[in-house]
C-alpha cells in the first residue's frame, strides 16, 4: 500500500477490477426506466425550488426599487419594475474598465494556474524524485493558510518590489496553485496503471505522455479545475483590493463596492444588479465548459 | 525586548535571510527615517467615500487641481468601509508607499495616533495658515491626544431619533417634538404602541450594528458613562441604572433591538428609530410614511457624535505633510463642507457654514437636516474612551448590550465583566503609551 | 514528510527512505520533475510559507498593527487565548460550522451530481443553476439571504407564517444565527462539491454500475457497493478541501452577522483572526489564533489522510 499521502495510489479500489480494462464508453443509464426518470425529475424539481428561490430573489431584487425591496409581506414580483438599477451601475461605476481588469486577471491566472497545476500534478504522480512526498505535503498544507494571515507580509514584500497598483502585483502572489495540484494528482493516480505503463514501454516522452495519454483521459476533472479556478479568481477581493489604487488595475468586485453606502442606507437594487452583471459571464463560461466535460470524455475514450 | 517593524517582518523584506529567525534581538530602528517618505508630487487621498461621496469628492478635488496644478490630488479608493481603509493603511505602514491623506473613523484615528502612524497637526496648521478655531469646537476637540490634534473633522455624523409622523399624531403627540427625557419616552410608549397595532415604539440597531454608539447618549442622560478619562465606569450605579432601563424597555416591548432597524422603521415595524444622520438621505427616499427627526432625549447631552476625520501619515516628508494639510483645509472649507454635507447628509464642520446664505436657505427647506446641526451644538459631547479609544471597545460594549437585551442576562453581572475586560486593556495597551 | 514515513506501511517509493533500498533516481526524471514543479513550489513558498513563518513568529509578540514596534512576550498570547472567556464559544462555533458544512455540502453535492449525471431533459440548465450560487460573491449572497431569513420581511418568516409557525429570530439567537450562516454557506458551496463529483462520475467506469444493474442489484446496494467505493478518492479530496475551505469562511459571516449576536454568536476562528488583527489592531494576538488554527487543521488533515490510507 502507498504512503499515507499518496492518496488513490494505483492500487486503489477503482482499479480493483482490472478485467474491465481501459475502454470507456459514455454513460448510458438513460435506460433506467420510467420510475427512475420520475424520481430524477422530482429531484430536479426539488433542486430547482431550493436553489432557485434565493437566486430568483437576487435577480428580482436587482429590478426592484428600494421601498419595494423591503416590503412586508415580501413581493414576488418587482412593482414597479426598476431596470434603471442596471443603468445606475453603468453610470456610477466604470464597469467597462473593472470588467476588463477582471478578465485580464482571471484569464492570466487561470492559464498560469491550470498549467502549473497540471505540470506539478504530473511530476507528483508519474515521476520519481527525492522529496516527492514532502513536496506534495507542502502543497496540501498551503491550503490551510488563510489569506488573512498572508496579506500583510506579502503586501510589504510586493510593495518593496514596486509592484503596487500593477497587474503583476495582483497576479504573481496569487499564482501558486495548491488546490488544482491536489485535484489533478488525485485524478492522475486513479488513471489505469496499464495504459500509463504501456505508453512508457512505447518510449513516450513527457510531451506525448501528457498530451496524448494523460490529459485525454482527464478532461472532466481538468474542466472542473478550470471552472473553479475561474470562479475563485473572478471573485478575488481582499488581495486585489490592497494592491490596487484605481480602476487601472482593480477588478470588478472592488468596483461594485462603490454601489454600497458605507455609512447609512444602501440601496440594494443597484448592488444586486451589479452582482448579476458580474456573475453572468461566469455562468456562460460554465454552460460552455460543462458540455466540454462530456465531449472531452468521448474524445478521450476514442484516443485511449 | 522589542524590535522595529522592519526587523520583525524581515522575511518580508528584500533583505530576507536566515538570520531573520535570530533577528528577534536585532533592534535596528530603521522604521520611519527622519526625512520621511518622498512622493511623486501628487497628493494621494485614500478615501472610502463615506455616504457614497465619490462624485462630490472628485468635484472638490477637480477644483483644487485647477487652482494647484503643482500639487494635484489623486483620489484613491481606500476600501468599502472604514475597516477596510484602516486595513489598507496598516498594510502600507509595513513598507509600502504611504498616502498623504486618509479617512479615519472615530475609532481608527486614535489607534493610528497612539502608535505614531499619523502626524500631530498643530504645528502644520500654523505653517499652513489653517485656523483651527474655525472648525466646530466639539468636532475638532474629538481628535485630541496628549495635547495635540491628530485629525481634522470631515464626514461627521450624530445620532438622531426618527419619528413616524402619522403614528405620533394618532397617539395624540406632536412628532415635531421628541420625548424630552427617556422617562418621558417610557410614559409615552404605551399610547404609541397602541396607535401602531402593538408594534414596538423604537427600533435601535443591535450590538452587531453599533448599539454601543446609540446607547452612549442614553447612558449619559442617566448620569453614567462608559468611562471617564482612562477609567472604565460600567459598574457605576448610574451606568447600571441606564442598562437596566434599556433592558426593561426591551422587555416591555417599547424598544426593539433590531438586526435591521432602518428597514424595520421604514416598513412600519416600529414607530421611531435611532439612527445616524447618514441614513437621512436614504430614508427620505425609502420610508413608507413621512417622518420627522428629533433630538435624542435629554437631559443634555444625550447624543454622541461619530463619523470620520482626515489624518496625515507620520512617515511622509514635511513638504508632503504641509501640502496634505493645505488640501484638507480646502476640502473642508466653508464652501466645500456645505457642498459635501448637502450631498451626503453629514454635518458641516465649519462654524460659519450655518451663516452662509445658500446653506441657510437649504436648511430652511430641509428641516430634518437642521435638527442634526442644532443638536450638535446643544446635545452632544465627545465619545467615551472605552468605546472609541480602547481596541475593539465598540464591539465589546455592543456584545454586552446584546446580552442584556436580546439575551436578557443580568445587567450588573454583564457590566462587571465588561468593566474588568475594558480596564485590563486600558492598563495594558494604552496607559504605557500615554505621555501624560 | 516525517509524519507519513514513520508509518509502518512505508512504501518503496518514499523519499526519506535510505536510497540503497531501492533503485536510484533517474537524473533525467529528477530534472524533469524539478522543471515541472519548481515554479509552483517557489510561488507557494514565497507567498504562503514565508508569510506563515512570519505569522508564527509574530504570535510570540505583542504587536499593535499600526505600531512600528513589537514586544516579545513569549507565550503570553497563547496563555491569553486559552484563558479567554470567549474561546470555548468560538471553538465550538468553528467545529459545528465546519462539521455541518462539510457533511451537508458533500452529501448534497453528491446527490445532485448523481441526479444530474443522468440523461434528463434540461439538465444542462439545472447544472448551471446548481453551480450559480458558487459563482456569486459571498458578500452578495449574505445580502440576498437577508430576504430569506429576516424576521420581519424574510421568506422563511413568510412561509412559516402561512402554516402558523413562529419564526425564530435568526439574527439574534446565537444557535439560530449559526444555523443561518451554515445553511447559507452550504447553499453557496454545494456547487463546488457538485462539480468535482460530477467530473468524477463522468470520468469513472460506468460499466461497473451497469454490470451491477444487470446482476439485478438494487439501486441502493449499487450505490453503496459500487459507486461510493469508486468515488472514494474524490470523497477524500473533497473532505480535505471542503473542510479547509469552510474553516476559512469569512465573507458570509462578515456580511450577515459580523460575528454576532451577543458578540461571538457566529464568530469562528478565522473571523476572530480578522477581528483581532484588523479591527482590534492586535496583530500578534491574531497571529496566535491563526497559528493555533493552523496546527489544529494540520492535525485534522493528517488524520483524514490516515483514515483514507487505512481504508485502502
Amino acid at each position: 500500500m502507498a504512503s499515507p499521502l499518496t492518496i488513490a495510489a494505483p492500487s486503489a479500489p477503482e482499479v480493483a477490477a482490472p478485467a474491465i480494462g481501459p475502454s470507456r464508453t459514455p454513460r448510458t443509464n438513460g435506460e433506467r426506466g420510467l420510475a427512475g426518470k420520475i424520481v430524477g425529475y422530482l429531484g430536479i424539481l426539488l433542486t430547482v425550488a431550493v436553489i432557485l428561490v434565493p437566486l430568483y430573489f437576487i435577480v428580482i431584487t436587482s429590478l426592484k426599487t428600494q421601498p419595494d425591496i423591503y416590503r412586508d409581506p415580501i413581493t414576488w414580483w418587482p412593482n414597479p419594475l426598476a431596470p434603471e438599477n442596471y443603468s445606475y451601475v453603468g453610470e456610477h461605476v466604470s464597469f467597462g474598465k473593472y470588467f476588463r481588469n477582471s478578465v485580464i486577471i482571471t484569464a492570466v491566472l487561470t492559464v498560469v494556474k491550470v498549467t502549473l497545476g497540471v505540470l506539478s500534478a504530473y511530476a507528483l504522480s508519474f515521476l520519481r524524485f527525492p522529496g516527492r512526498t514532502l513536496v506534495f505535503f507542502l502543497v496540501i498544507a498551503s491550503l490551510m493558510v488563510p489569506n488573512q494571515i498572508t496579506i500583510i507580509s506579502n503586501y510589504s514584500l510586493v510593495a518593496q518590489w514596486g509592484w503596487r497598483n500593477t497587474f503583476a502585483g495582483i497576479i504573481v502572489p496569487l499564482a501558486g496553485v495548491a488546490f488544482g495540484t491536489f485535484l489533478m494528482r488525485n485524478h492522475f493516480l486513479s488513471l489505469p496503471k496499464e495504459i500509463i505503463e504501456a505508453a512508457r514501454m512505447d518510449g513516450a516522452g513527457f510531451g506525448r505522455m501528457l498530451f496524448r495519454v494523460v490529459l485525454p483521459m482527464s478532461w472532466p476533472t481538468l474542466v472542473a479545475f478550470t471552472l473553479i479556478t475561474i470562479v475563485n479568481e473572478w471573485n478575488e477581493y481582499l488581495w486585489p483590493f490592497l494592491m490596487s489604487d484605481t480602476d487601472k488595475v482593480a477588478p470588478l468586485p472592488i468596483g461594485l463596492t462603490f454601489l454600497q453606502n458605507n455609512e447609512g442606507l444602501t440601496n440594494w437594487g443597484p448592488v444586486m444588479a451589479g452582482t448579476v452583471l458580474a456573475s453572468i459571464p461566469i455562468l456562460i463560461v460554465f454552460l460552455v465548459l460543462q458540455k466540454q466535460m462530456i465531449k472531452g470524455l468521448t474524445a478521450g475514450a476514442v484516443k485511449g | 525586548m522589542s524590535l522595529s517593524r522592519r526587523s520583525f517582518l524581515t522575511w518580508a523584506g528584500a533583505t530576507a535571510s536566515v538570520a531573520a529567525l535570530g533577528g528577534l534581538s536585532a533592534c535596528a530602528g530603521t522604521g520611519g527615517s527622519a526625512a520621511g517618505q518622498e512622493g511623486d508630487g501628487t497628493i494621494k487621498f485614500w478615501s472610502n467615500h463615506p455616504a457614497k461621496s465619490k462624485d462630490v469628492e472628485q468635484k472638490i478635488i477637480d477644483a483644487w487641481n485647477a487652482a494647484n496644478p503643482k500639487t494635484p490630488v489623486q483620489l484613491i479608493d481606500g476600501g468599502a468601509n472604514y475597516e477596510e481603509l484602516a486595513q489598507k493603511f496598516n498594510a502600507a505602514l509595513t513598507g509600502g508607499q504611504l498616502p498623504d491623506v486618509i479617512v479615519a473613523s472615530d475609532v481608527n484615528w486614535f489607534n493610528f495616533a497612539l502608535n505614531g502612524a499619523t502626524a500631530p497637526l498643530d504645528d502644520l496648521w500654523t505653517k499652513a495658515g489653517v485656523k483651527p478655531d474655525t472648525y466646530v469646537d466639539t468636532l475638532r476637540e474629538d481628535y485630541k491626544l496628549n495635547g495635540k490634534h491628530f485629525a481634522m473633522p470631515y464626514a461627521r455624523s450624530t445620532n438622531l431619533m426618527y419619528l413616524d409622523n402619522a403614528i405620533f399624531e394618532k397617539a395624540g403627540l406632536d412628532p415635531k417634538v421628541g420625548p424630552a427625557t427617556w422617562q418621558q419616552f417610557a410614559e409615552w410608549a404605551p399610547s404609541i404602541r397602541k396607535a401602531n397595532g402593538g408594534k414596538p415604539v423604537l427600533a435601535i440597531p443591535d450590538g452587531s450594528n453599533y448599539l454601543d454608539w446609540y446607547f452612549q447618549g442614553m447612558i449619559w442622560t442617566f448620569g453614567g458613562h462608559y468611562s471617564r478619562d482612562w477609567t472604565a465606569t460600567f459598574t457605576d450605579p448610574k451606568s447600571i441604572e441606564a442598562g437596566k432601563f434599556l433592558q426593561d424597555q426591551v422587555k416591555q416591548g417599547n424598544i426593539a433591538v433590531s438586526n435591521d432597524a432602518v428597514n424595520q422603521f421604514a416598513t412600519g415595524g416600529a414607530s421611531a428609530l435611532l439612527e445616524s444622520t447618514g441614513s437621512l438621505t436614504g430614508l427620505t427616499a425609502s420610508a413608507k410614511t413621512p417622518f420627522t427627526t428629533a433630538y435624542l432625549p435629554g437631559p443634555k447631552p444625550g447624543a454622541a457624535t461619530g463619523g470620520a476625520g482626515l489624518s496625515v501619515p507620520a512617515g511622509i516628508s514635511e513638504d508632503r505633510k504641509l501640502n496634505a494639510v493645505k488640501f484638507i483645509d480646502f476640502l473642508t472649507n466653508t464652501q466645500n463642507t456645505i457642498t459635501f454635507t448637502q450631498a451626503t447628509g453629514y454635518m458641516p464642520v465649519r462654524k460659519d457654514a450655518e451663516a452662509d446664505p445658500a446653506e441657510k436657505m437649504y436648511l430652511e427647506q430641509h428641516p430634518n437636516a437642521t435638527t442634526a446641526i442644532r443638536q450638535l451644538n446643544e446635545n452632544t459631547q465627545p465619545q467615551d474612551a472605552a468605546r472609541v479609544f480602547v481596541q475593539g471597545g465598540g464591539k465589546r460594549i455592543g456584545a454586552a448590550l446584546d446580552r442584556i437585551t436580546i439575551g436578557g442576562e443580568d445587567v450588573a453581572t454583564v457590566f462587571a465583566q465588561l468593566q474588568d475586560e475594558t480596564q485590563k486593556i486600558i492598563d495594558r495597551d494604552i496607559k504605557p503609551k500615554l505621555s501624560n | 514528510m516525517s509524519i507519513s514515513t514513520r508509518s509502518p506501511s512505508v512504501p518503496a517509493d518514499d523519499d526519506l527512505e535510505p536510497p540503497k533500498r531501492r533503485q536510484a533516481y533517474s537524473a533525467r526524471e529528477v530534472a524533469l520533475a524539478s522543471a515541472l514543479i519548481l515554479p509552483n513550489l517557489v510561488l507557494l513558498i514565497v507567498f504562503t510559507y514565508r508569510p506563515l513563518l512570519d505569522n508564527i513568529r509574530l504570535s510570540f509578540f505583542d504587536w499593535n498593527i499600526s505600531s512600528p514596534r513589537a514586544t516579545f512576550i513569549g507565550l503570553g498570547n497563547y496563555v491569553e487565548w486559552f484563558a479567554a472567556r470567549s474561546t470555548g464559544t468560538i471553538v465550538l462555533n468553528t467545529v459545528v460550522f465546519t462539521a455541518v458544512s462539510v457533511i451537508g455540502s458533500m452529501a448534497l453535492g453528491l446527490a445532485l451530481a448523481m441526479l444530474l449525471d443522468q440523461k434528463l431533459v434540461g439538465r444542462g440548465a439545472v447544472r448551471s443553476m446548481v453551480f450559480a450560487p458558487y459563482v456569486i460573491s459571498g458578500a452578495a449572497i449574505g445580502v440576498a439571504f437577508q430576504f430569506v431569513f429576516d424576521p420581519t420581511f424574510g421568506l422563511v418568516q413568510d412561509l412559516l407564517g402561512r402554516v402558523g409557525v413562529d419564526t425564530p429570530n435568526f439574527y439574534q439567537r446565537p444557535g439560530w444565527a449559526l444555523f443561518m450562516v451554515t445553511v447559507t454557506y452550504i447553499w453557496k458551496n454545494v456547487g463546488y462539491a457538485f462539480v468535482i463529483y460530477l467530473a468524477a462520475l463522468q470520468g469513472r467506469r460506468a460499466e461497473l454500475d451497469e454490470a451491477a444493474e444487470i446482476d439485478g442489484t438494487g439501486p441502493v446496494r449499487t450505490f453503496l457497493r459500487v459507486t461510493l467505493p469508486q468515488l472514494r478518492p474524490t470523497t477524500f479530496f473533497l473532505s480535505v478541501t471542503v473542510l479547509l475551505n469552510s474553516f476559512q469562511v469569512f465573507d458570509i459571516i462578515n456580511v450577515m452577522t459580523k460575528g454576532g449576536p451577543l458578540g461571538t454568536g457566529t464568530t469562528t476562528m478565522v473571523y476572530q483572526v480578522y477581528q483581532e488583527t484588523f479591527v482590534n489592531a492586535r496583530a500578534g494576538y491574531g497571529a496566535t489564533v491563526a497559528t493555533i488554527m493552523f496546527i489544529v487543521v494540520l492535525i485534522i488533515t493528517l488524520l483524514q489522510v490516515r483514515i483514507q490510507d487505512r481504508q485502502d
